[in-house]
């Protein structure tokens, strides 16, 4: 069973390619000039070696994520890929090594410095699974975590508020701008399968409309690697970050190329591992059976009381994030100076399609909705071609149910349907703290970091791009 | 049709950028639905007297291979090599509103079809297996409810009896399989995990076709099962009434017709009101219309 979204199952596949076999990528070859011409022979083993000069063992074309995600063709030739790339065994690796270099004084200088974070959804997931609260399985898989090698572990929430407040400030420019490159209604960025679903299949048509704002994980990439590594005075390569995440697409996602920094040589996430890893990672034991362990907070010492009393925090109540909620919430005070305490959403067609709207004077003024899953995108999709879309944001999200049952959470045991296991799910995410995006933290990253809010720095580490993919059209495909 | 001549009386153009693989009629006759391999399904609506597209379903990724109306005509399905079936309520005049996207199968679909009377949708696909689909009150939602599995290739075709008790199926393996249903508290007692209706294999009839069956039509008004097959035969099956029970039916072939085009067969219809009348088309570029003499 395919771990990722259904957007992303659908996304242009060819059913019989697996990497290696039909994926064709050129590789460049430095040739020198002969007068014969180079023979190629090709060995048992499938090397291919040039024999004109001697031999010569050629480069083997290995077929990586970055090709996948470049491809208009399969993504479940991807998910073969990422499996070896961001796989349970490649932490297991990494972390290791990283301990074998500690122990020993001669290479100590070369370890690295092992940061994890967590993310809400895989908390809750867990604290399903083994019959925990949440706060105590946050505490215990910090624990866990810590075992496994952790230098830190962090939680999103950060990242999370961070997010809200750019992804509300880039609204509320767009609203007063009205520029007609930056369309009407702004579609939410932080869900992966719903982008590359975006860029694969609908391209240039639809990619004004997505907030530029990054998700939270690739926030909290920036935030591990280089506010902490300040911090930390350690340079980003050697900070290896590892994310813990509700669904498999966050891995296609940490893997684009937007969030490689060419500067510092290296990516914000360097790995994510879903929740379903992790309890296979945990094999028989429980978690309970790894001590509790605090949760690391290294964003200054001006750490407001309630910043830190919990350890997993809700926003709002969509259960992936929140951005609806909060925005229309602050665009309603920001533009409408209306102070709204609770939203009431109507379900449309089906409860993944709910809209809210503000009313002055009688007519709607402010309009948002949240769709989620592949129906309902198809269907704000389809609209938004024909023009008929009345929404000013809409949130979006690949997986029914939104990130709370994302494609990699643990699975229902046998008997459970995973509606009735998502309704447990979202219960108890309902009764987490809500989160204040406004706090001291939040502020003072933007002021210290980010050097202010609406800063250069903050449009190039706050936002990225995309980037339409074209369709490959070949009638040698048809099958009839 | 005047007489034994059929002409054609309209031409519907300019629908589709690429090959048209199926079409269907809602059982009113006012609209056709054209699937074609550039991804999309066009309504041709007869409303305002000539047929004219109406509507276009975007929302396949590749081909689509066939599509059907379901009996209220309120729901169209489709589905496509991209291993997805679809289903597109209507909603308005001019209106499809996607109500499910339904991943069940793991290769290319071939072919959906609806039951007769229910809100209950079956496809076939390359991954040699038959699904059953129905909506689920508690969410909206539809979800796969049966996975018949039997056939050892891709299934091609499949077709509803006219209760809607029992489904054809006819494959790449050569062979026709006719599967019932057993609802929940059934009499002869057949277990019913999840209180889903189950589907089993009830009479498979092999060593008959010597090709892939590419096709298979069950008439609604006989009983009469006719299948298209890539030997460029037509086979008419009868279920014998001697030795035929409910639960073990015998099906026999009444009548072959060899070389009843120049090459493979594709599709066989009944005709639904007239007893007896079959159209065909093939690979060799014709449409045929048959009768059948018992």
């Amino acid at each position: 069973m395919s771990r990722f979204s259904g957007a992303l199952q659908l996304t242009d596949l060819d059913d019989f390619i697996t990497p290696s076999q039909e994926c064709i990528k050129p590789v460049q070859i430095e040739k020198t000039k002969t007068k014969t011409g180079a023979k190629i022979s090709i060995q048992e083993d499938g090397y291919y070696e040039e024999t004109a000069a001697g031999k010569q063992k050629l480069q083997k074309v290995e077929i990586t994520l970055q090709d996948c995600l470049a491809c208009s063709g399969c993504i479940t030739s991807a998910e073969g890929v990422l499996i070896t790339q961001q796989s349970q065994d490649e932490v297991t690796k990494v972390l290791k090594e990283n301990q074998e270099l500690k122990a020993s004084e001669n290479t100590i200088s070369q370890a690295k410095v092992i940061v994890f974070t967590v993310s809400q959804q895989p908390i809750v997931s867990l604290a399903q699974r083994y019959g925990l609260s949440v706060e105590k399985a946050a505490e215990h898989f910090s624990g866990y975590l810590r075992h496994l090698g952790a230098d830190y572990v962090l939680t999103t929430k950060v990242a999370d508020d961070l997010a809200l407040l750019e992804c509300r400030n880039e609204f509320i420019e767009r609203f007063r701008d009205n520029a007609p490159d930056k369309p009407f209604p702004m579609l939410s960025s932080s869900c992966p399968g719903w982008v590359c679903y975006a860029e694969k299949t609908h391209g240039n048509f639809i990619l004004p409309y997505i907030a530029t704002t990054r998700s939270p994980q690739q926030i909290m990439g920036v935030l591990a690697k280089q506010l902490l590594g300040q911090k930390l005075n350690t340079p980003p390569e050697k900070i290896y970050h590892i994310t813990i995440m509700p669904c498999y697409d966050k891995k296609l996602e940490a893997s684009r190329s937007d969030f490689f920094n060419e500067v510092l040589n290296c990516k914000d996430v360097d790995c994510v591992i879903t929740s379903i890893e992790i309890e296979q990672m945990l094999d028989d034991k429980t978690l309970d059976s790894f001590p509790c362990a605090p949760y690391d907070w290294p964003w200054g010492d001006a750490i407001s009381a309630g910043d830190n009393s919990s350890h997993v925090w809700a926003h709002g109540l969509s259960t992936s994030g929140g951005y609806a909620e909060f925005i229309f919430q602050q665009a309603a005070k920001e533009l409408f100076n209306t102070e709204l305490e609770t939203l009431e959403f109507k379900t449309l067609r089906n409860p993944d399609f709910r809209e809210v709207s503000l009313e002055v004077d009688g007519k709607s003024v402010l309009k948002f909705a949240i769709a989620n899953g592949f129906r309902n995108i198809q269907n704000l999709v389809q609209k938004l071609k024909r023009g008929k879309v009345q929404y000013h944001f809409v949130e979006v999200m690949a997986c029914p149910s939104g990130c709370i049952n994302g494609g990699a959470q643990i699975r229902p045991p046998t008997g459970q349907h995973i509606r009735d296991l998502t309704i447990q799910l979202e219960k108890l995410y309902r009764e987490l703290p809500q989160s204040q995006p406004e706090n001291v933290t939040t502020k003072t990253i933007y002021n210290n970091f980010f050097d202010g809010a609406h800063s250069d720095k903050s449009k190039v580490l706050l936002h990225t791009s995309y980037h339409a993919v074209e369709k490959m059209n070949t009638a040698l495909n048809i099958k009839w | 049709m005047s007489g034994n001549t059929w002409t054609t009386k309209t031409i519907l153009s300019d629908g589709h950028k690429r090959t048209i693989r199926h079409v269907s009629w809602s059982k009113c006759g006012q609209y056709l639905a054209s699937a074609s391999f550039d991804g999309t399904t066009a309504i041709w609506s007869k409303a305002s007297g000539e047929f004219e597209c109406n509507a276009t379903l975007e929302g396949h990724e590749n081909e689509v291979k066939s599509c059907s109306w379901s009996s209220s005509g309120s729901l169209l399905a489709t589905c496509s090599r991209d291993k997805s079936v679809w289903i597109w309520e209507v909603t308005g005049d001019d209106d499809f509103e996607c109500a499910a996207v339904l991943s069940a199968h793991t290769q290319d679909v071939k072919r959906v079809i609806w039951h007769p009377t229910k809100e209950v949708l079956a496809s076939c696909s390359y991954d040699n297996s038959i699904k059953m689909y129905a909506e689920n009150a508690l969410d909206n939602d539809w979800e796969c409810t049966a996975t018949l599995g039997g056939h050892s290739s891709t299934v091609w075709a499949i077709d509803f009896d006219a209760e809607g008790n029992r489904l054809v199926s006819v494959s790449d393996d050569c062979s026709m399989k006719v599967w019932r249903a057993y609802a929940p508290g059934n009499p002869e007692g057949i277990a019913t995990p999840d209180n889903e209706t189950v589907w089993k294999c009830v009479c498979t009839v092999a060593g008959e076709h010597s090709r892939t069956i590419y096709d298979v039509s069950w008439c609604k008004l006989t009983g009469l099962i006719a299948t298209a097959c890539g030997d460029d035969a037509i086979r008419l099956f009868k279920e014998d009434e001697e030795t035929t029970t409910k639960n073990e039916p015998v099906f026999v072939l009444a009548t072959a017709q060899d070389k009843a085009h120049m090459q493979d067969v594709n599709k066989v219809s009944w005709n639904p009101v007239v007893q007896h009348q079959l159209v065909s088309c093939s690979d060799d570029g014709t449409i045929k219309i048959w009768k059948f003499v018992e």
